[in-house]
């Protein structure tokens, strides 16, 4: 087995020969984001495309840089050049870019959206004056885009695992958890409880067997940063894990993605084998006294899988349903063993904080923020992507100069932010900074880092319904505030949509919506009236023109309904469930 | 003790311990929090959020079954908050459940069984729910004081009542997702058969992927039912009755000696049988004879007066003059040409009366119960040890680390004795089946040592080998004790593994495995019946597994014995009391001086010459030795085959006297027939395979019948026949003088045995409603285990804790290891039952027929290829197998996972399970099958 700077020479050599080898090194952002754009054609017809040329180059998918609207990216890097993004590369496109860049060494003006490099492109600007780059500071996606998520090499030449090496042969687990602790970073899944809290509960608990898990069941609409990470660099997430298990003295960790998810799945399970191959996972770690095991488990098609206890019962093989709480996962989690659950995001910044210093993150962000927040942008706006800003950036700043506001000319309406449980906010409020206690004051949550724009196109009451019927459709069925309280929300929210409201539906829902927040036994039911409450809040009326003029200013609720699946309309209209016994 | 601590309820004061949650604390103290998902003995699940209370300095309104009391908690339980909480989620509840009775103005006028059709809707109506005046969601809503309206669209869900299942019915109309049933089967009873099914709105309860119970792995229990809050889960038969009575008492059906409360209507008939929660012998459980069996003392077919043989008719008599009749018949044949046959259910009264009968009037120890047909069963345990009987309290294996099974197919005959061992197994316990069978058990078994038929006991024997090879003895325990070891040691050098494992078919390996995991468990217990192991070869067997238990310490303390498992109901009470040929009451042998105690209390002489046992008597029957005899009750014992064709034999004899409760197959050549009651209907007591001495209740008046207590018919013979001391007034007086002879009941009457029975009345209109406090509060009976030797003794849980009975216990030489000869020329195979229910090769059909339906498979016939080859069997042909009694017919399924020269099937559960009904027999118990291993010849046929 290599010793860590063996390791790092040689990948260091691996990846000189990239960077500044004889040859050009094309990336092509092969994230689900390029993929859906059809990035695996253009990688094709580039393949072909070289090899009728005779010109040799090292191509790498890498995962995503962020700029989704772009895709499919292909950056080129020429020998002793500047680096050239081309923007949404058609694979019929392929054969110019090749003939005017490659060979001729002209960048087709009107494919490139920028380069990245000392050298200045005539007619081209450069990334950091792009707009939408200009206002990030990327930690935790330091990677993303930049290198080949399957190639551990890549990986460690950038600095990869040299804060695991760092703190497995220089430091104390305590100190781990105290950099943590002095770094300020909060969980970034959505409750934004300090991580390094959180790690020192599971440090108290006893056991030879502690687990670590990391949750990728990521399912709110519109928040795809998790699995982004895991598809763009899944090691550093691999290394956060690690770190946290020295820091807690943890023995295990498993990576809980959803299934179907091939992209994450694939490339976390490829870099977790890498890992085991290089020593830098399974029994004495680097040569040390240190044993960390992880895996990549499974999840079922469930949004309430991503609950923290729901997500134990999954791993354990059950049905995700919520289990009560205490205990609590610190003395018994999966399996009754100790447990620490924490989000892709908040464990994806934690190499960087060991690299650099808790003092050096918590210099990024504001007071009770820290650190940087990682946003996927999507809905009515002018440039969808995943970004990483720091935090106190405040929401209008990523709308109108990151995102480019909203197109042809609307104006924005609102904001749904967090997931839909998050509920959403008017247009008037997008003032407000990014920060975990601004964001709550003003009713919202920053949750996952999904934010989903809407402009005036949309009609409030029927996001609504949009919303409430996603959160009834993912209603695990346990505890029977949630379970009924959804369905009968959502009866209400279809007949006021439908313009066949009765007197009276209002207070009813309101009742149903308070007694669900009040004695529900996990956060999906507790959250579960926000969106409604929040629409009424800044849209009463919306809903008062629904209810009483029976009209809608947009028009959008006479669209295509989504029938929701799962309610008990199902029972009456379809054929009787055939159920044998 | 852990530790005390108080908090306050609704301003009351409560103390309990630290662990416990609000509602435990609260139903201890009698203070009434509702609920419709927990349920006593669960774990709590936290779903329905009915039990929230506000706690002081708490956040938000925390549901009362899942947190834990602190020192000093301030908790409200019925603040306005929380009322309206309660009503809101109930409302919600309402929107899908059928809720005319629930909100109906009338409730108040309403009372028992009242009918009113006219006030609402027809899906609504009270009388569309089973369950209506005993359903849960009723105490809750009149306790929160509902509304008469909801403000919610009400929606019937208007699925189909799936009525498929032998047993039950399943409606999933009333079904409120509270999860108990699902929890109930995965964490009570460790099968899993049922489970959530989708989720959301739609999510509702059922075998899992859409696959039928049968194949799911239910075992017919009826906890599910016995959990249901609501209609959705309950039983078919008699659904729609209402109760009059709940009465305890023993059940009669196997030796576990369940406590069930059976509810009677105001007609008389027993209606449901609902296990009692805290009865310390099942602990809530039932299995499906004990919750759907019963049915037998209902029918009209029984026998209504006694009946005298006139030629080939059986004619009415009076009981003056059938007893007159058998009074002069049987003076003829006092001495050893009569005998006695006890049943298996019988009372400890019945079965002592009838060997005092047999021994003191009609001169003969030719005196047994039915199915006495393995003595040596419990034989060597009371020679090696002391104690005929079971060790330790049958719910201890739940607490054992490691638990041997062998040759017992415990999940049917003994079934409520398989939830203590799978739940051990579910918590991390080492399971070690030996059997060549597959049975139920073998599905949870971390071990299933599959050895050739009859060769058990060498495995065992390769066990104990190997725990002397590699010293893994508990060398302490031995030492203060036991005997010396070295003529142990010494039989044990003929275990060469390597010939026990061509003995057996069992490996090395897979032995040494089992011996390590038994001998360095902390606590380890042995569960044995004798089902495949021929006689010949069954005392070696008793002798391994005793040795086993001692040489790894593993008696004399919790969780660690030896559990025997007869077969009859009350088999040790029959040993106990004397009615088995070579013992008098309390274990005195025929001829020993002890018997003078006898003597003199029944002011007889007694006869010396040895009594014949069950097995024998029919041989001598057969031979004309023995005239007369008097059978007690009907039992599955006779079909067997163990002791050859009974109703063939019988004929041959002059007079036969039978007492029973229906007409059976031995009727048809009794001179006299003598109707007997139904256990619901006596008093008595049984001591079931732990020791415990449980009281039988009258449950019933008798009716319509003259049929009597055949204590008292045993009592009236006697008398009539000038025996002395059988004034009997009631079974008391003969406990009492049991307890006179025996020295291990001497501290047992029968008033201890009831004072802890209650008979619960039914409250109507109270409010609310005392259904769900009933399971904590009802009446509590856990009998006495013996040996109990006082009147103030508390009686003995577990045997040997400060040693042995005759200071030491005796390691036992075992003979040399071989395989018993099981068949012969014309029947060439060993054919090995099991019962698995599911099994994804076979089709399963459902068949409707009356009430109960049964289930039709394709069987298969699993043979090895080499003995196919030498049939010309091909895999798929046809086969008939035909053993000495019986004759199957079954698909041969060719695989190297048998043995040659065994033939393997899995017969469904539900066959069994079915025919308790679908049968002509009156008498359902005694068409159970057993799964005893047989000697068959196979043949191919045409399909």
């Amino acid at each position: 087995m290599l010793s860590f700077a063996e390791l790092l020479n040689l990948s260091n050599r691996k990846y000189q020969e990239l960077e500044s080898g004889d040859i050009p090194w094309i990336r092509v952002g092969t994230a689900v984001c390029g993929d859906a754009a059809g990035a695996d054609d253009v990688l094709e017809s580039l393949r072909s495309e070289l090899d009728k040329r005779g010109i040799s180059a090292n191509i790498s998918p890498v995962g995503c840089i962020g700029l989704c609207y772009a895709e499919p990216l292909v950056d080129i890097l020429k020998p002793g050049q500047s680096r050239i993004f081309f923007k949404n590369v058609a694979p019929d496109q392929v054969a110019q870019l090749v003939e005017s860049y490659l060979v001729n060494n002209e960048p087709p003006q009107d494919m490139a959206l920028a380069y990245s490099g000392n050298t200045p492109v005539n007619g081209i600007p450069s990334l950091d004056s792009l707009p939408m780059w200009k206002h990030q500071v990327r930690v935790a996606m330091r990677n993303c885009g930049e290198i080949d998520p399957t190639d551990i090499y890549q990986y460690i030449a950038r600095g990869g695992y040299s804060a695991l090496n760092k703190a497995i042969f220089g430091m104390e687990p305590g100190d781990v958890v105290k950099e943590v602790q002095d770094s300020g970073l909060r969980g970034r899944g959505g409750a934004a409880f300090s991580t390094g809290t959180k790690w020192s509960f599971l440090v108290g608990s006893p056991g030879p067997v502690k687990y670590i898990l990391c949750n990728c069941e990521e399912g709110d609409p519109g928040a795809y940063n998790d699995k982004g990470i895991l598809e763009s660099d899944p090691h550093t997430l691999v290394e956060g894990t690690i770190l946290a298990g020295y820091a807690t003295g943890a023995s295990n960790g498993v990576v809980f993605i959803r299934h179907g998810h091939e992209g994450p799945i694939t490339r976390t399970q490829k870099a977790i084998d890498d890992c085991y191959e290089l020593g830098l996972l399974g029994d004495n770690i680097l040569g040390s006294s240190f044993s960390f095991h992880m895996e990549v488990s499974l999840t079922g098609d469930s949004y309430v899988a991503g609950e923290e206890t729901a997500l134990m019962e999954s791993i354990e093989g059950k049905r995700a349903m919520p289990r009560f709480r205490p205990p609590f996962p610190a003395q018994s989690g999966v399996w009754g063993l100790p447990t620490n659950i924490n989000n892709i995001k908040t464990l994806s910044y934690v190499p960087e904080i060991i690299s650099k210093g808790g003092e050096w993150f918590s210099s990024i962000g504001i007071e009770r923020s820290k650190g940087t927040a990682i946003l996927c942008l999507s809905g009515n706006i002018t440039r969808p992507g995943m970004i990483e800003v720091p935090m106190g950036i405040t929401l209008k700043e990523i709308l109108e100069d990151i995102a480019g506001g909203s197109p042809d000319g609307h104006s924005l309406k609102f904001l749904q932010t967090g997931g839909p449980l998050g509920g959403v906010l008017s247009a008037d409020q997008i003032d407000i900074p990014l920060d975990f206690e601004a964001m709550a004051q003003a009713g919202a949550i920053l949750g996952s880092g999904g934010i989903i724009a809407a402009d005036d196109r949309a009609c409030a009451v029927d996001m609504t319904r949009l919303l409430i019927a996603f959160c009834q459709y993912e209603s695990c069925g346990k505890c029977f505030p949630c379970r009924l309280g959804m369905t009968n929300i959502i009866e209400i929210l279809e007949r006021i949509c439908n313009f066949e409201s009765r007197p009276g539906d209002m207070e009813l829902m309101r009742n149903i919506g308070q007694n669900m927040a009040g004695t529900s036994l996990c956060g999906h039911g507790q959250l579960g009236w926000n969106p409604v409450q929040s629409a009424l809040r800044f849209f009463p009326e919306e809903f008062a023109e629904h209810m009483e003029e029976k009209k809608c200013r947009t028009g959008q609720c006479l669209g295509p309904i989504i029938t929701p699946q799962r309610t008990r309309s199902r029972w009456t209209s379809a054929q009787p469930l055939e159920l044998r016994i | 003790m852990a530790g005390e601590l108080t908090l306050q309820i609704d301003g009351n004061e409560v103390k309990t311990e630290p662990g416990k949650t609000i509602i435990q604390a609260a139903m201890d103290a009698g203070l009434y929090i509702p609920y419709l998902c927990y349920y006593p003995g669960m774990k709590p699940f936290g779903a329905c959020r009915m039990c929230v209370v506000e706690v002081e300095n708490a956040r938000g309104t925390p549901a009362s079954c899942t947190t834990p009391v602190a020192e000093g908690m301030v908790v409200w339980t019925k603040t306005d908050k929380i009322q309206d909480a309660r009503k809101g989620i109930m409302e919600l509840v309402v929107s899908e459940h059928p809720h005319g009775c629930l909100t109906c103005h009338r409730i108040e006028l309403c009372g028992p069984q009242d009918i009113c059709l006219r006030h609402v809707g027809v899906t609504d109506r009270c009388v569309s729910c089973p369950k209506n005046e005993r359903c849960e969601l009723k105490d809750t809503t009149q306790y929160i004081g509902m509304e008469l309206t909801t403000p919610l669209t009400y929606k019937y869900r208007n699925l189909p009542i799936q009525n498929k299942d032998p047993f039950f019915d399943l409606d999933l109309n009333l079904c409120i997702v509270c999860g108990r049933c699902v929890r109930a089967c995965e964490e009570l009873r460790v099968d899993s058969a049922i489970t959530f099914t989708e989720r959301s709105g739609v999510s509702l309860i059922g075998p899992s992927h859409g696959s039928s119970l049968l194949e799911s792995g239910c075992e017919f229990c009826g906890s599910c039912i016995d959990v249901c809050p609501v209609g959705a889960l309950v039983e078919r038969e008699y659904k729609w009755e209402k109760a009059t009575d709940r009465v305890s008492t023993t059940c009669s059906l196997c030796p576990v000696g369940c406590q069930l409360k059976l509810e009677v209507n105001k007609r008389g008939k027993v209606i449901r049988a609902i296990p009692e929660l805290d009865a310390e012998a099942n602990h809530g459980q039932a299995c499906f004879k004990g919750k759907f069996g019963f049915d037998f003392v209902n029918r009209k077919e029984r026998l209504k007066t006694p009946l005298i043989r006139h030629g080939d008719l059986l004619e009415e008599a009076t009981w003056e003059e059938a007893i007159a009749y058998i009074v002069h018949n049987l003076n003829n044949y006092v001495g050893d040409q009569f005998a006695s046959i006890g049943s298996y259910r019988g009372t400890n009264e019945e079965n002592y009366l009838l060997q005092k009968f047999t021994r003191a009037v009609m001169k003969t120890n030719n005196v047994d119960h039915s199915t006495n047909l393995k003595p040596e069963m419990t034989r060597t345990l009371r020679e090696a040890l002391g104690y005929n009987g079971a060790t330790n309290p049958i719910w201890d294996l739940e607490n054992s680390s490691c638990i041997l099974a062998v040759s017992t197919n415990v999940t049917e005959e003994h079934n409520v004795v398989s939830v203590p061992i799978k739940r051990a197994a579910k918590n991390g316990s080492k399971l070690i089946v030996i059997d060549s069978r597959e049975v139920e058990l073998t599905r949870y078994a971390t071990q299933w040592l599959r050895p050739k038929p009859g060769t058990d006991a060498v495995v065992v024997g390769g066990i104990l080998r190997v725990i002397v090879d590699e010293v893994m003895e508990d060398q302490e325990f031995i030492n203060s004790n036991c005997n010396d070891t070295q003529e142990l040691k010494k039989s044990l050098w003929q275990y060469d593994l390597v010939k026990v494992g061509i003995i057996t078919g069992v490996t090395e390996e897979e032995i040494r495995k089992a011996a390590r995991s038994f001998a360095l468990s902390d606590t380890a217990s042995i569960v044995y019946a004798l089902d495949t192991i021929p006689s010949t070869h069954s005392e070696e067997l008793v002798k391994a597994i005793t040795n086993l238990s001692l040489l790894t310490g593993n008696l004399g303390k919790p969780n660690s014995g030896i559990y025997p498992l007869r077969p009859g109901t009350n088999d040790q009470g029959s040993w106990d009391v004397g009615c088995v040929p070579d013992y008098l009451p309390g274990y005195r042998s025929v001829g020993d001086q002890s018997v003078s105690d006898v003597a003199t209390l029944w002011g007889v002489d007694l006869p010396t010459s040895q009594g014949l046992g069950i097995v024998d008597i029919f041989g001598a029957v057969e031979k004309e030795q023995i005239k007369a005899m008097l059978i007690v009750g009907d039992s599955l014992s006779y079909y067997n085959g163990s002791v050859g064709d009974v109703k063939e034999v019988i004929k041959k004899l002059d007079f036969l006297v039978v007492q029973d409760t229906f007409l059976s197959a031995l009727s048809e050549s009794a001179d006299v027939i003598l109707p007997s009651v139904t256990f619901a209907e006596k008093e008595g007591t049984y001591t079931n395979l732990e020791r415990r001495v449980q009281p039988l209740t009258k449950v019933l008046e008798t009716q319509n019948t003259q049929a009597m207590p055949d204590w008292w018919i045993l009592a009236q013979i006697g008398y009539a026949m000038e025996g002395q001391g059988f004034e009997y007034h009631c079974p008391a007086e003969i406990l009492d003088e049991i307890a006179s002879l025996v020295e291990e009941y001497s501290g047992i009457s029968y008033g201890r045995l009831v004072s802890g029975v209650s008979k619960l009345p039914i409250v109507i209109g109270a409010s609310p409603l005392p259904s769900q406090l009933l399971p904590a509060s009802a009446g509590q009976n856990n009998g006495l285990q013996w040996p109990c030797k006082a009147k103030d003794d508390l009686g003995t849980p577990i045997l040997y804790t400060s040693g042995f009975k005759n200071r030491q216990a005796l390691f036992m030489a075992l003979s040399s290891p071989e395989a018993p000869v099981m068949t012969d020329t014309d029947y060439p195979f060993v054919f090995l039952p099991g019962r698995i229910l599911h099994d994804p090769r076979r089709e399963l059909t459902v068949e409707v027929s009356g009430q109960r339906n049964s289930v039709k498979r394709e069987e298969l016939l699993e043979i090895n290829p080499s003995d196919a080859a030498s049939l010309g069997i091909a895999d798929g042909d046809w086969l008939e197998i035909t053993s000495r009694n019986k004759t199957i017919k079954a698909k041969a399924s060719l695989t190297d996972i048998v043995f040659t020269g065994t033939a393997s099937a899995t017969f469904l559960f539900a066959d069994l399970a079915t025919s308790l009904d679908s049968s002509e027999e009156p008498e359902p118990m005694s068409k159970v099958p057993t799964l005893d291993a047989s000697a068959v010849k196979i043949s191919k046929i045409k399909a």
